[in-house]
Parts: C-alpha cells; structure tokens; sequence
C-alpha cells in the first residue's frame, strides 16, 4: 500500500468518526472504525519503519564498504612502518651528504693550507687527498638508493589515497591556508627550482644593470672602447 | 676606489656548509675579517653591535629571512647604507624584483661560482 493510499483512508477514516453521531452509532460500528483505522495507522507506521531501516541499511554498508577500503589502505603499516622507514632514509642522505662534504671540504681547506715547498711531499699530500675525496663521492650511489626507497614509498601512499578517494568518491574540500604557508607566500619562500633556476644569472644580471644602479668594470670599459 | 680587505664581511646562511663555502672563497678573494649568522634576527643582532663592510645573506632562513634581514637594515638609519648581495636557491622573477625593490645590492643565484661572487662583490664595491 502507497504512502497516499494509507493516509487517504486514514483521513477517510477520521472523516467518518467526526461527521458521525457517536452516541447514535451502534458501538459495533465504532469498534469496526476504531480497528480500520488501528490497521491504516499499523501499515503506516510500519511502512515508514522499512525507509528508515533502509536508509540505515545504506549507511552501514557504506561504512562498512569505507572500513574495507580504509583497511586496504593498509594505514597502520604506513603509519607504522612506512613512514618512519621513509623518515629514516632521508635523516641518513642528510647525514651521509653532510659527511661527505665534511671530507671533502676538509681535505680542500688543508690543500689550500698545505706547504708546498717540497714539490714531491707536497703531490704525495694533494694525491692522498684526492683519493680521499674520491672515496667519499661514493655517498652518492648511498644515497640514490635510498631516494628511490622514499620515492617508492610516496608512489605506494599516493596510489593507496588515490583507490580510496575513487572508491568512496571523495573530493577535495576547500582548505584554509596554514599559518607556515601564509608565511612561505608572504616571505617569497619558494625554494631551489627543479632542472636549475628559473631566472638565470645572466637574466638577473641584466635586471640589476638595467636598474642602473650596478655599473660592472665591463661597462665602465665599454664605455672606453 | 680600492676594497679594504680587512673590513668585517657578514655571511648570513642556516647551512654550515654554505657558510664554510662562501668564508673560502671570500679567503681566496683576499677577505681576512669574515663573521658568520645563522638567520636574519642573529645577523641584524651583530649588526647592530659590530659594523660591517658587506653583507653577504641567504634569503630562506628562521626565525628571521634574508629578506626581512634586509628590508630591517634599509629601514634603521644605522645600518641603511651597508652594501647587501642576496645569496639564494630562490630564482623566481619576483624574488629578484622583491629584492631589488627592497634595495639589495646584488642578487646571486645559487649554485654560483668563485668567479660570480668575486664579480658582484667588484659591482657592489669597486675593484679589488
């Protein structure tokens, strides 16, 4: 029975009650309408039971399908594991590169110090600490590999949020601008470009003489010439 | 005008290793009176107790930046006239055009060498 219908014969049973005289009525009659209308109200309310448990029917397997997808996003190993496995790697590259140059720019401060006025203790000096700064360029090889192991773990979480936000149709919200990155945009704070700086030397170096403020020797012969 | 060698040089740079490159090469260039700051507000502290010849400063750096390093000397009367070369990775247009603005004498664009510092330290200051 519809929605519509139930409450047409709810109404019509209402109608009857009120437009009748009950004390004329035979009690009989206004039991059988107190029962019609016991019966409409029953199906209405129990109508109205089976939307209710169907809209939370809806909402259960949605939690439960997003439980699933949040349990395939693994997020306690990412958490747990990856992460830090990340934040390990990159803690090293810093350590292994600082050391690195630690070496090689003490051996180059000692060069640039060294006496050189016995020519053949003075090459076995510079050869030694070639070597040396040879050796140590080895954090190279270091510490590309364990960039492509934090680059492999970003791949891994970017695809993992990437699945869940297709599954459950997520989209993006609008964001509030951070206090850091409101100062990183007052302040210009963009950091080193990817392939080399994306305003040259040269490009600068004519936006300072076009200014006119910076006269190099260049000019100053040029003028001359 | 000739470079007094001998006058106090600024290296402003969070990274050690950056401080110790540009101190050597500043050595080479003949520089003997080289001090060092770890961000803008320890610089403008030093600054504010000792005089410097030049000052040479990266631009991303806390609590202070080189930039603000910068626009704090330009504004304070003391320190105004204080040559000033921006030293940075940052190589968008608008970090050059914001710097210049704020008066900077020179702007290096990192990785840079030996040659490019010896060449805006004779534009800033004459020959040496």
């Amino acid at each position: 029975m519809a929605n519509q219908e139930v409450a047409n014969k709810v109404r019509g049973a209402i109608d009857s009650l009120k437009s009748s005289n009950v004390r004329e009525r035979p009690l009989v009659e206004v039991l059988e309408l107190s029962h019609q209308l016991a019966d409409a109200m029953k199906f209405f309310f129990g109508s109205l039971d089976q939307t209710i448990q169907g809209e939370f029917r809806y909402i259960a397997d949605f939690i439960s399908k997003a439980r699933d997808e949040i349990a395939e996003l693994c997020p306690n190993e990412i958490r747990e594991e990856r992460i830090p496995g990340a934040s390990v790697e990159l803690d090293a590259v810093v350590k292994d590169t600082e050391q690195a140059t630690e070496t090689i720019m003490t051996e180059a401060e000692t060069l640039l110090c060294a006496d050189h006025s016995d020519a053949d203790a003075y090459k076995a000096q510079v050869d030694d600490a070639m070597m040396r700064i040879i050796e140590a360029c080895s954090f190279q090889d270091l510490t590309g590999q364990r960039v492509n192991k934090v680059v492999s773990t970003l791949r891994h979480i970017e695809e993992r949020v990437e699945q869940f936000s297709k599954a459950l149709g997520v989209k993006d919200a609008d964001r509030q601008e951070s206090a850091e990155e409101k100062r990183q945009r007052e302040q210009l704070l963009n950091g080193p470009a990817v392939g080399g700086p994306e305003t040259k030397q040269d490009d600068i170096d004519a936006l300072f003489a076009e200014a006119g403020d910076d006269v190099s020797q260049d000019d100053i012969d040029s003028l001359f010439s | 005008m000739a470079v007094d060698l001998a006058m106090p040089v600024l290296v402003v740079d969070d990274y050690k290793t950056m401080i110790r490159i540009i101190t050597n090469l500043l050595k080479q260039l003949g520089f003997e009176n080289i001090d060092d700051a770890a961000d803008g507000k320890e610089a403008l502290a030093k600054m504010q107790e000792n005089s410097y010849g030049l000052v040479i400063s990266d631009w991303n750096m806390e609590p202070m930046t080189g930039y603000e390093l910068l626009r704090e000397v330009r504004a304070d009367d003391k320190l105004k006239t204080t040559p000033f070369i921006m030293v940075t990775a940052e190589s968008k247009t608008e970090n050059v055009i914001a710097a210049k603005k704020a008066g900077v004498n020179n702007y290096i664009v990192k990785p840079f060498n030996a040659a490019t510092l010896k060449g805006k330290i004779t534009a800033v200051l004459g020959d040496f």
